[in-house]
């Protein structure tokens, strides 16, 4: 298993920080893409982020209250080694398997 | 702006493989060859990192290849590093990406663009098309336009609709452009450094199904049987047939040739490398020795680079070949989603099928 940071966004044009309303989840959660993570309040608005993959919440950074900076740690999370990216998957290494067998008769000039 | 780096090889769309450069680098006499185990994400981001450091006008760009690191993490590291000057984002834009790419070469830039997938190369082919590819040409060389630009490219993870691809026959199709494919962790990091250090606009199309295959990567020299950077490499000796391939279909043949050789057929594999231009003299020596070859890409058949390589086979081994040239492809689709992978990529047994066509032929 591998983690992955999820940094707090830029939630407007220029935006330096926000401030943690309410969790939505918890560590040991499995979520899943676009599910709402959090609500946060920044100068401009309250607003729900939406979590930007599936896996299961490590850890959350700040309770109720807490200010933080835009690209400061939000969340992590654990997903599988064999997430290729964004998407896909990492390939198997598998033995080769095979079904045609060759047969020639060959000249050797 | 000083020209002194970037001076042009060609702006043609030469056809014939450029074995001019001397680009193999031999150890010292008596200097064991110090290898190192590493994926090709590794491979990659290490080639980056070195170029990086050792050309200041060399500048990475694309869609989270700064902060993140890239979707595949090929640029990781490397802004923290070399700072968001010349490490950074760009919006969701490959026109722009490629647009940019442009006016930095003109500005004395060695632009190392990313696509993040080839299926989003395709709104930047006008920029590649109608700039790039033919800056060179038009300025009469005096703007060349030194470009690497990276492709994850071809299928095999399973993804989406646009995220797998196989395009090096409409790259390849456009004078003025050259086109690269590494098979493995070594050739990777050989072939990028080498491409990131020409004067000229590279298509560097990296197999996303092998970025996670690990294997020796000798940083001091690229070949050690002397052959050049420029060409194909011959990955396994055969006598009776050669199996020509680039990117991740490279190490599908190398499992075939195993296989055959159980069936008593002694297979040689030709990792073309370079699709543009193609190396034409490594295509002739192989088949003048094996007298049968298949071209197996995971691209459609149809105008596909297999015709090209064909071509050149029979044109230099007419008179020897005991069979024609056979292709081993993709089929006349779209590249489909991941469901759909394992029936449309060439797989072991389709291959084995195309071998034996050819071992069976009979002339006249």
């Amino acid at each position: 298993m591998a983690e992955i940071s999820f940094p707090l966004p830029d939630l407007g044009e220029g935006l330096i920080e926000a401030t943690v309303l309410e969790w939505l989840v918890s560590p040991g959660e499995q979520v899943e893409r676009n599910q709402p993570l959090v609500e946060v309040e920044t100068t401009k608005s309250a607003v729900e982020l939406p979590s930007p993959q599936a896996g299961k919440v490590v850890r959350i950074y700040g309770g109720p209250g807490d200010k933080i900076n835009v690209g400061e740690p939000l969340i992590v999370f654990e997903v599988p080694d064999n997430t290729a990216g964004i998407v896909g998957t990492v390939p198997k290494e598998e033995a080769p398997k095979r079904r045609v067998r060759l047969s020639a008769v060959l000249d050797e000039d | 702006m000083s020209n002194s780096i970037l001076e042009s090889e060609s702006a043609s769309g030469n056809n014939t493989a450029d074995n001019t450069a001397g680009d193999t680098i031999t150890n010292p006499a008596g200097s064991e060859p110090a290898t190192t185990v590493m994926s090709m994400q590794q491979a990659l981001n290490r080639a980056l990192d070195e170029v990086l450091a050792e050309n200041p006008k060399a500048v990475i760009f694309g869609e989270d290849c700064g902060r993140l690191g890239g979707v595949f993490r090929i640029t990781d590291g490397l802004q923290a590093r070399h700072g968001a000057q010349r490490v950074f984002d760009t919006p969701l834009a490959e026109s722009g990406i490629l647009g940019m790419s442009v006016g930095l070469a003109m500005a004395g830039f060695h632009p190392i663009p990313e696509v993040q997938f080839d299926g989003f190369a395709y709104p930047a082919i006008n920029q590649m098309v109608c700039q790039i590819a033919r800056m060179n040409y038009r300025s009469r060389g005096t703007m060349p336009m030194p470009i690497t630009l990276r492709v994850p490219s071809f299928g095999g993870i399973r993804a989406p609709e646009h995220h797998g691809e196989s395009l090096e026959a409409l790259f390849a199709h456009v004078p003025g452009l050259k086109v690269v494919s590494p098979s493995n962790p070594h050739e990777a990091y050989h072939l990028l450094k080498y491409a990131a250090t020409r004067p000229d606009p590279v298509i560097f199309m990296e197999p996303k199904s092998r970025y996670w295959q690990k294997g020796e990567v000798d940083a001091a020299r690229h070949d050690a049987g002397g052959g050049s950077t420029t060409g194909a490499k011959v990955m396994r000796e055969g006598r009776h047939l050669t199996l020509i391939a680039w990117g991740a279909m490279v190490a599908r043949c190398l499992q075939v040739a195993e296989l055959a050789a159980e069936d008593g057929i002694d297979i040689e594999v030709l990792d073309l490398r370079w699709l543009k231009p193609i190396d034409a003299e490594a295509l002739a020596a192989s088949v003048r020795k094996t007298r049968r070859a298949v071209v197996v890409h995971e691209a459609p058949l149809t105008s596909g680079l297999g015709a090209e390589v064909a071509q050149l086979i029979t044109q230099s081994c007419f008179d020897t070949l005991r069979a024609p040239v056979e292709r081993i492809t993709g089929f006349d689709v779209p590249y489909p989603s991941g469901d759909l992978e394992d029936e449309y990529i060439p797989n072991i047994d389709r291959i084995l099928f195309g071998i034996q066509r050819v071992l069976e032929y009979k002339r006249g």
